[in-house]
């Protein structure tokens, strides 16, 4: 019990014993649910991801999400979503052609970088891109999407969802 | 005079022993509580309540590389997701194809029949580790995810298919551990 004396020869105590028990019960809880992913990563505004049992971590921050109403490229806005579709005059060959432009961008500086560090691999097929995309998009969005990056040499994708505890 | 007060303090001091030796003890408990809020709030603050996880899946690509010039009899796995159902196929590369259709709905009884109808396929075939994923345009990302799960994933009670020569092979163990079938491929990205 906390004390403290007014100066006029009467004392004021506060029960803090029921404020300890709920830090307590607080933290017990905080500490059980604390995340120990190698990346902590903020969901985009607007956005929900599917639930999944998938066991697989996110290992790296996601290049493209596609919210409901538009795609983003490291966090730049791209495209403008317009009824679950992008918008015709951006398409060509079924795919984004402003998606593509700028994931060719970033695949040329990945390139770059490989070459400096004597990392290229002739074995190797494509590169991976991380997408967050919303859980009520349609395929057809993900389809131009996919198509653009396969345009742009990525052909794995780690598709982002809410693991549910087991 | 003086003596007196010696006296008088001397009393005292003698009163005071004689007291019982019981005393209320109070325990501080301030810096408990100091440090238990700051725990709080830097675990507030880090915390993140929804675990984020991936599911990896490939799209076919275009090579320059010479096709197999001998063909093997391979099974062939297939998916196609459309809005309301799934159907699986399987057939083998060559003559004859033996092709086995099977329809599910989805919902959780028949996409739990469907992972079981895949467990039985790769019982007998423990090389397949690739299914190709078809789906409708109009079908939604969340649902995929259920179908992915059901293709992907083993589950706790399902056995672990191993490839043949690899049970020496640490993340060949693993991998056959977490996945059916590691490989999922989104055949219908080329599709128009």
């Amino acid at each position: 019990m906390a004390a403290a004396n007014t100066g006029e020869g009467t004392e004021i105590t506060l029960n803090i014993m029921p404020m300890l028990d709920i830090f307590s019960i607080l933290i017990v809880f905080l500490l059980m649910s604390y995340s120990t992913d190698p990346v902590s990563y903020d969901i985009n505004a607007g956005l929900e991801l599917p639930d999944s049992n998938s066991m697989q971590a996110l290992d790296e921050i996601p290049t493209i999400a596609i919210t409901k109403t538009e795609i983003l490229i490291n966090d730049k806005k791209i495209v403008k979503i317009v009824n679950g579709d992008v918008p015709s005059d951006d398409m060509k060959q079924g795919a984004s052609y402003a998606v593509f432009a700028e994931l060719e961008k970033i695949a040329e500086v990945q390139k770059r970088i490989r070459r400096r560090l004597n990392y290229l691999d002739p074995k190797e097929k494509g590169d991976i891109l991380t997408i967050e995309i919303d859980k009520n998009h349609e395929f057809k969005i993900m389809k131009r999407v996919m198509l653009a990056a396969q345009q742009a040499e990525f052909i794995t994708f780690k598709m982002m969802i809410a693991r549910l505890k087991r | 005079m003086a003596a007196s007060n010696y006296l008088k303090r001397k009393h005292r001091r003698h009163k005071k022993k004689a007291r019982p030796r019981f005393k209320e003890i109070e325990l501080n408990v301030m810096p408990f509580v100091d440090v238990f809020s700051l725990l709080t709030t830097f675990l507030l603050m880090a915390a993140v309540f929804v675990a984020i996880g991936i599911i990896e899946v490939q799209i076919p690509f275009l090579t320059s590389e010479k096709p197999d010039s001998t063909p093997q009899r391979v099974l062939d796995l297939k998916v196609d997701m459309e809005k309301d159902k799934v159907t699986v196929v399987t057939s083998y590369t060559l003559p004859p194809t033996n092709e086995v259709k099977k329809e599910y709905k989805l919902n959780p009884a028949d996409l739990e029949e469907m992972h079981l109808y895949l467990v039985g396929v790769k019982r007998k075939n423990l090389e397949v580790d690739r299914v190709s994923f078809f789906t409708d345009i109009d079908v939604k990302w969340g649902d995929m995810a259920k179908v992915l799960d059901v293709i992907k994933l083993r589950k706790y009670n399902d056995p672990i298919f191993v490839p043949k020569g690899k049970e020496n092979d640490a993340l060949a163990v693993a991998e056959a551990t977490a996945y059916l079938y590691p490989k999922v491929v989104f055949s219908s990205v080329m599709l128009n």
